[in-house]
């Protein structure tokens, strides 16, 4: 006894029982049945235990076991069933009535009207009614006994014959269009005897509309209306309104049987806010007005499932149309580059790696690619009409819009996935999209996926690999046909038409088809290293290129940067490796005319897009020192200019991918301009040190020299174009001669200037000394007890207003120290503003305000000295600090926001009002910056529509574009109103 | 090409339509017209009119003056009126940027984007305005204008010219689809109201504009002349639009709540409290005219006190009496706002205020049941009744201090709008007027 049960156990193990002793002990409770005659059947279950436990439930609710195991098909048909679906198990074993008629479940599926005809008869209606009635009051319970037992039948279909998923998701979309007119014959019953009568059409929509349902989802659909001819609108209406209710209620009520799944009319013209039932001509006049391009790649899917045929394919007749004109609506390519970002956005963060529906690569972006490209290739091409996802695959890769390779493995992926997914629903009928945890579970579903061996490994394996193949769907679907386009294929092979390729870079944003396709040309054809991967990488870049406000500009980028690199081995390698380089290169290229400039002039600094420590601004120490040696490694000055230019446009480049890449704040992009700004001047001083000392008979420089940094420059608030407001202080040494000396200083200001400023491949570095005392009419250098001389005869409130961002960057150090304990006492006057000098500022900003403004030019829109922008802001701080620095230490800062700030710490600005000023002043500032990286040009005005408009919006955030300028408005607004309050008092 | 495009296009063939009438509203109210042969027209459908947007009020500046005006073929009618045949009909046009974007200038577009923020929240608006205006004789260049009539209130006058006006005007609106609740002889001499039934905000504020042309154009055929004028007449009523107002979830109505006080839903209290909390900052929009606040000023029932009441002639917000089993049209009706307005701005605007009113749970206080005029300005202030701004300049300066009204105008409009009504306003505290001149001159 002993002996054979340790060997029945061992078989049991073998069979693939999880439990061998417990179900040992469940086989003892079968009496009258040959435990082997059960054991190779239920072995043969995905879950032999779950089986098992159905077989011994169905045991206990009376079936004579040993009967179901004499009829071979009927137990084979219950435990696949049952070791695949719980759910379907326990619906057996409380009506097992059916389990005898198993076995002799047909393979083919049966029709629709068949179907239709079942589930009538079951509620008690008559089938071949035009409007079947029930008044069963068991009819709810009756439908949902109905549907399940049909549902079984389906389950038989899939699971023993194997029916193919397309067979399956057709079936259960005819049995839910046939329990949705079950639905409206339990509705009708319900309807007061006077009701008007009417014609009601259910519209499928979605999965159910594409007859690709799920075991369990939500029935999308739509309802229409008619009045009967001759009868009132608005009362057939009404009645239609209380059926299609009524009939939603009959599918998702719980009831003692359960229920059968939510009835969803969402999809409806103007969402859950519209009337649920709508006449067909209010229905077309919807989609004529106010529809959006997503609702018409919904109704892609529209299907009449129910209720009343011939008004149902009116509808199909009157919306079918707009589907196919929806690609030459306005805003079709915004919306769908907006829809593509929304899929990808819809991951719900906890559940993301074990998603199948959602995310990239998840099955709803299959389903939305295909349906994409459907909209945009349809309207010339009838042949690509399907609702059905994988027919509507199958037919863009025979007529060559997709790959027909890659249209197959998406295919397969599609399938794969989708039949996963049923197989997680089946075990307990629930809608979800989740991939289980549980070993068990796993164990079960990839049993019933014929992984045998190692069932979880293998299942998951093959999750992956047919994940990786559906993640790469944008490249395989819309963008490596236009290689194929472009590129010499076996013959034979479809291929996507010049024309198709036009349409679609169109859809896809691309303003130059033509020329796109010129560029693709040259960049795919021969047969070099470069060539095999570029044609491997420009599948993904062209779908990063569109993602951005230029695509055309990006690809004719990348295109100057791969023949300049050309076989470069680490461009290569970067371009095949660095997925996340190539990807924030594109960024870059689409985005912003300034960078590429910059990058395509020297390419290699691609390489600092690899690692994000290279994206950090470098520490104005740091690139000071990497100038100085530059210096010294270069004996002439003109080379060693040209290195600490190119040090220059390499930080400058630095920093503006950082800022497009969303990794620097506005403001820390300031202080990083501003540093290498300082770094570049030290280095050209250092030259014209050499220089002057070179050219002095005793090799020694006869004065002491500064240069201080004002305006932006001293404020640390420098954009990307701003020029470096500079003045040059010199102090002869002891004995020296005063016009030697001056003449040695002059030459060493011109100097740094024309290194800096000269024409090169480098960006120049506008040196301006403007600001000096007598402005260009004064002596470019002066000495400081020239300095000294000037301030105390001459001193005006602006100078020494413009004196507050005064800020010693480069030269003799204790000169620069010397100079600022000159001007302390001017700009921060002891005792504070006398009250003259508060009110010619008061009056000169005023004046300024009516006169500086360009001609013509909208002062909402002027950054600089418009309505609330940054001189009105600047203005304000100023003043502040020119009262109040003498008594308030802490207003002692060159920079505009660092003085606020102090202001509002020491009480002086309201909490509220300084963050309405640097709000503004920040965007100010944001928008500038942005407009230079977009256009590669400074501007003080923003720009009002367009493209400019587009990019600037894009990099600073804003979508659509037109709320930047709103957003601008409403800041300077307000800031306007506080500095009218703070500044004139 | 859709439906609606084919249908206009086959009509004009059918119709003989020789002009087609381009239709837009600058931001002062004003109705633009500008007409196209048949055959530019799907030039027009398909791709926009271009025009020079700076000639607009308050569309551009000169510099970025090109403009789109795109018809809106929902929105075709055949113009009914003699002079015209034969055949010119007319559309709405939406105002469009060169790059095909709306244009945020377009009042239209200020609705509009008024309504979706009230769809977002699950409503639909839907209003039902009392236009007032005096029929006048002669011509308007004449300085001091002579009703065409004596007779007043609900007067049945037949064989006046007010009649027959009623008459022909109603028909012509009926025959371009706009339909007439209601219509008599107001209380001025002269002066008629007519009111349109109620449909969504933005259908009546298209309607209104077609309403004013159809007016004016119907006197002019019986010589005499029609105005929109708030106040011509210092010793008679102005001319008043009131408004009836109602949210829909759906095809029901959101204000209404079976067995509440008045049948006021919590949606209808918490909207007539954000009514009366905006209304000084969104008069400047409902009243926009120096002329505007004579009306409002003008003593008797003129609505310029900020309350409410239950069929109360005198408060600024009136709640109509309720007629049982009609839930669907319980409705609350603002009396301030004038027949002189920009509709599309006021809708945007009352609409705005009244969901600020719900999205922050504005509690409604007390109703005012007497006459607000027979209350002394201390009895007011101590009931928490403020007064509407008394003038043009007052009301200027409550709206500049408006977040809301700026965020529902869009800073565009609002920009512009103020600096345009701040023109007015100092253009007029310029005149020496004839009571001045009465007044002084004899005297001083």
């Amino acid at each position: 006894m002993t002996d054979r049960s340790a060997s029945l156990s061992g078989l049991l193990a073998r069979r693939g029982f999880d439990d061998p002793a417990w179900a040992e002990s469940q086989l003892q409770r079968l009496p009258g049945v040959e435990p082997a005659r059960l054991i190779e059947p239920l072995g043969a279950a995905a879950d032999p235990d779950q089986a098992l436990a159905s077989l011994v439930a169905l045991a206990e609710a009376g079936v004579d076991i040993g009967v179901l195991a004499a009829d071979e098909p009927a137990l084979h048909a219950f435990v696949t069933v049952a070791g695949t679906s719980r759910a379907l198990a326990e619906h057996l074993v409380r009506h097992p009535g059916l389990v005898p008629a198993l076995g002799r479940i047909e393979s083919t599926s049966p029709t629709p009207e068949a179907r239709r005809a079942v589930l009538l008869s079951a509620i008690g209606a008559n089938p071949h009614d035009v409007e079947p009635v029930t008044r069963n009051i068991e009819a709810m319970n009756l439908l949902r006994v109905a549907y399940r037992d049909e549902l079984v039948a389906t389950a038989v279909r899939d699971l023993v014959y194997g029916a193919p998923l397309d067979v399956v998701g057709a079936e259960l979309a005819d049995l839910a269009d046939a329990a949705l007119d079950a639905g409206l014959a339990i509705a009708r019953a319900d309807l007061p005897a006077d009701a008007e009568p009417c014609r009601l059409a259910v519209i499928a929509m979605g999965k159910c509309g594409g007859r690709e349902l799920n075991y369990v989802s939500d029935v999308d659909v739509i309802f229409v209306a008619e009045p009967i001819p001759g009868g009132d609108e608005g009362a057939a209406l009404k009645t239609a309104t209380r059926l299609a209710s009524g009939m939603m209620r009959a599918c998702s009520e719980s009831t003692p049987e359960g229920s059968l799944w939510q009835v969803d009319a969402a999809l409806r013209p103007e969402g859950k806010q519209g009337a649920l039932t709508r006449t067909l001509a209010s229905h077309v006049g919807y989609y004529e007005r106010w529809a959006s391009t997503w609702e018409f790649q919904a109704l892609l899917k529209a299907r009449p499932a129910a209720g009343d045929r011939e008004l149902g394919e009116a509808y199909i007749d009157a919306v079918s149309p707009f589907v196919w004109s929806a690609a030459d609506r306005d805003g079709f390519v915004n919306d769908v580059q907006r829809m593509r970002q929304r899929v990808e956005d819809h991951v719900p963060g906890k559940e993301a790696d074990r998603q199948l529906k959602l995310g990239r690569g998840g099955l709803r972006d299959v389903e939305f690619a295909v349906q994409l490209l459907q909209l945009v290739h349809g309207r010339s091409d009838v042949m690509l009409r399907s609702s059905t996802t994988l027919e509507a695959l199958e037919a863009l890769s025979l007529w060559g819009y997709v790959g027909r390779e890659d249209g197959a493995t998406l295919a397969t992926a599609y399938r794969f996935l989708r039949t996963f997914e049923h197989r997680i629903q089946l075990q307990d009928l629930k809608r979800t999209h989740i991939v289980p945890e549980s070993h068990v579970d796993l164990r079960r579903i990839g049993r019933s996926l014929d992984f045998r061996q190692d069932p979880v490994e293998e299942l998951s394996a093959e999750w992956r690999r047919q994940g990786r193949e559906v993640r790469r769907i944008h490249e395989k679907l819309f963008y490596r046909p236009l290689l194929n386009a472009v590129a010499r294929l076996d013959a034979g092979d479809a291929r996507l038409t010049t024309e198709a390729a036009h349409q679609r870079l169109t859809a896809l944003g691309y303003t130059d088809p033509e020329g796109a396709l010129r560029h693709l040309q040259a960049l795919t054809s021969g047969v070099s290293r470069r060539a095999a991967i570029q044609r491997t990488l420009l599948p993904v870049l062209l779908g990063w290129f569109a993602d951005g406000p230029d695509p055309d500009a990006a690809l004719l980028g990348f295109r100057r940067m791969s023949d300049d690199l050309g076989s470069t081995p680490w461009y290569l390698r970067l371009l095949r490796d660095e997925s996340l380089a190539a990807e924030r290169m594109a960024r870059i290229l689409t985005a912003s005319r300034f960078a590429s400039d910059l990058l395509l002039r020297s390419p290699d600094g691609v390489s600092l897009l690899v690692d994000d420590a290279d994206l950090q601004p470098r520490s104005r120490e740091s690139l000071e020192s990497e100038a100085l040696s530059a210096v010294l490694r270069h004996d002439s000055a003109e080379s060693a200019a040209a290195a600490i230019r190119s040090i220059r446009r390499r930080e400058l480049f630095r920093i503006s991918a950082a800022d497009l890449l969303g990794r620097l704040s506005t403001q820390d992009a300031m202080v990083a301009i501003t540093d290498v700004t300082t770094a570049s001047l030290v280095g050209a001083l250092q030259i014209a040190v050499r220089s002057a000392a070179a050219a002095s008979p005793d090799g020694r420089v006869p004065t002491r020299f500064a240069i201080i940094a004002m305006g932006r420059y001293g404020g640390q608030d420098m954009g990307y174009a701003s020029d470096a407001d500079v003045m040059f202080v010199h102090d002869p040494l002891p004995g020296a001669d005063e016009k030697v000396a001056t003449d040695a200083a002059i030459a060493m200001a011109n100097e740094v200037r024309r290194h800096l400023m000269a024409p090169s491949a480098d960006p120049p570095l506008e040196v301006d000394a403007d600001l000096r005392p007598e402005g260009r009419q004064g002596p470019l250098v002066r000495t400081l007890e020239s300095y000294r001389a000037y301030y105390e005869r001459w001193s005006s409130p602006w100078e020494a207003q413009a004196l507050l961002r005064a800020r010693p960057v480069a030269g003799d150090p204790d000169l620069g120290a010397a100079f600022q304990e000159l001007i302390d006492p001017l700009r921060w006057p002891p005792g504070g503003l006398p009250t003259d000098s508060l009110r010619e500022m008061r009056r000169l900003k005023a004046r300024m305000e009516s006169e500086r403004l360009p001609r013509g030019a909208d002062p909402t829109l002027h950054t600089k000295l418009g309505r609330g922008g940054l001189s009105d802001v600047e203005w304000v701080v100023q003043l502040l600090q020119m009262d109040k620095a003498a008594e308030v230490s802490t207003l002692r800062t060159t920079s505009t926001l660092d003085a606020l700030d102090a202001a509002r710490i020491a009480g002086l600005v309201d909490g509220s009002d300084a963050a309405v000023l640097s709000e503004a002043w920040l965007l100010a500032t944001r928008v500038r910056n942005a407009y230079v990286l977009a256009t590669g040009r400074g501007s003080d005005l923003i720009p009002s529509q367009g493209a400019d408009l587009a990019s600037v919006a894009f990099i600073c955030g804003f979508d659509p574009p037109a709320e930047l300028l709103e957003e601008y408005w409403r800041a300077t607004r307000r800031a306007r109103t506080v500095v009218e309050r703070l500044f004139y008092g | 090409m859709d439906k609606q495009t084919d249908f206009v296009l086959r009509t004009i063939e059918e119709r003989d339509i020789r002009f087609v009438r381009l239709w837009f509203t600058d931001v002062l109210g004003t109705l633009k017209s500008v007409a196209v042969a048949p055959a530019e027209l799907e030039g027009a459908f398909a791709e926009g009119l271009g025009f020079d947007g700076s000639a607009i009020e308050g569309f551009a500046r000169v510099y970025e003056s090109d403009m789109l005006a795109k018809p809106d073929p929902s929105t075709f009618a055949v113009l009914p009126w003699r002079s015209e045949a034969p055949g010119v009909a007319r559309m709405f046009c939406d105002i469009l940027m060169p790059d095909g974007s709306p244009s945020y200038a377009d009042p239209r577009f200020v609705l509009k984007r008024a309504l979706s923020r009230a769809a977002d929240m699950g409503f639909t608006f839907y209003t039902h305005p009392e236009v007032e205006f005096y029929l006048l004789k002669g011509h308007p260049s004449e300085m001091s204008p002579e009703p065409v009539d004596h007779y007043g209130y609900f007067d049945n006058s037949p064989q006046s010219v007010g009649y027959d006006f009623r008459r022909q005007a109603i028909t012509m609106l009926e025959a371009m689809g706009i339909s007439v609740e209601f219509s008599h002889h107001e209380a001025g001499p002269g002066q008629q109201e007519i009111d349109l039934r109620y449909a969504d905000a933005l259908t009546t504020a298209d309607n209104l504009m077609t309403f004013r042309t159809v007016v004016k154009e119907v006197a002019i055929e019986q010589n005499v002349y029609a105005s929109f004028m708030p106040k011509p007449f210092r010793d008679s009523p102005g001319s008043g639009m009131h408004t009836h107002v109602s949210l829909f979830e759906g095809d029901r109505n959101a204000f209404y709540e079976a067995g509440a006080p008045y049948q006021l839903s919590k949606v209808a209290r918490s909207f007539i409290a954000g009514l009366l909390e905006h209304a000084p900052e969104f008069t400047a929009v409902t009243n926009q005219w120096v002329n505007s606040y004579k009306r409002l000023n003008g003593g008797a029932e003129a609505p310029a006190m900020v309350c409410w009441g239950h069929n109360n002639s005198t408060a600024l917000v009136r709640v109509p009496m309720y007629k049982p089993a009609k839930g669907n049209s319980t409705r609350v009706e603002l009396r301030s706002i004038d027949s002189a307005c920009n509709p599309y701005l006021a809708f945007a605007v009352m609409l705005a205020a009244g969901l600020k009113g719900i999205e922050e749970g504005y509690e409604l206080p007390p109703g005012a049941e007497e006459d607000v005029w027979s209350l002394t300005a201390a009895e007011r202030r101590a009931l928490g009744i403020r007064p509407l701004p008394d003038t043009l300049n007052q009301a200027i300066g409550e709206m500049e201090r408006s977040e809301l009204v700026a965020e529902t105008l869009g800073e565009h409009v609002f920009d512009f709008f103020l600096r345009n009504k701040r023109a007015d306003w100092q253009d007029y505290r310029r005149q020496v007027t004839p009571w001045e001149l009465e007044r002084l001159l004899p005297t001083l």
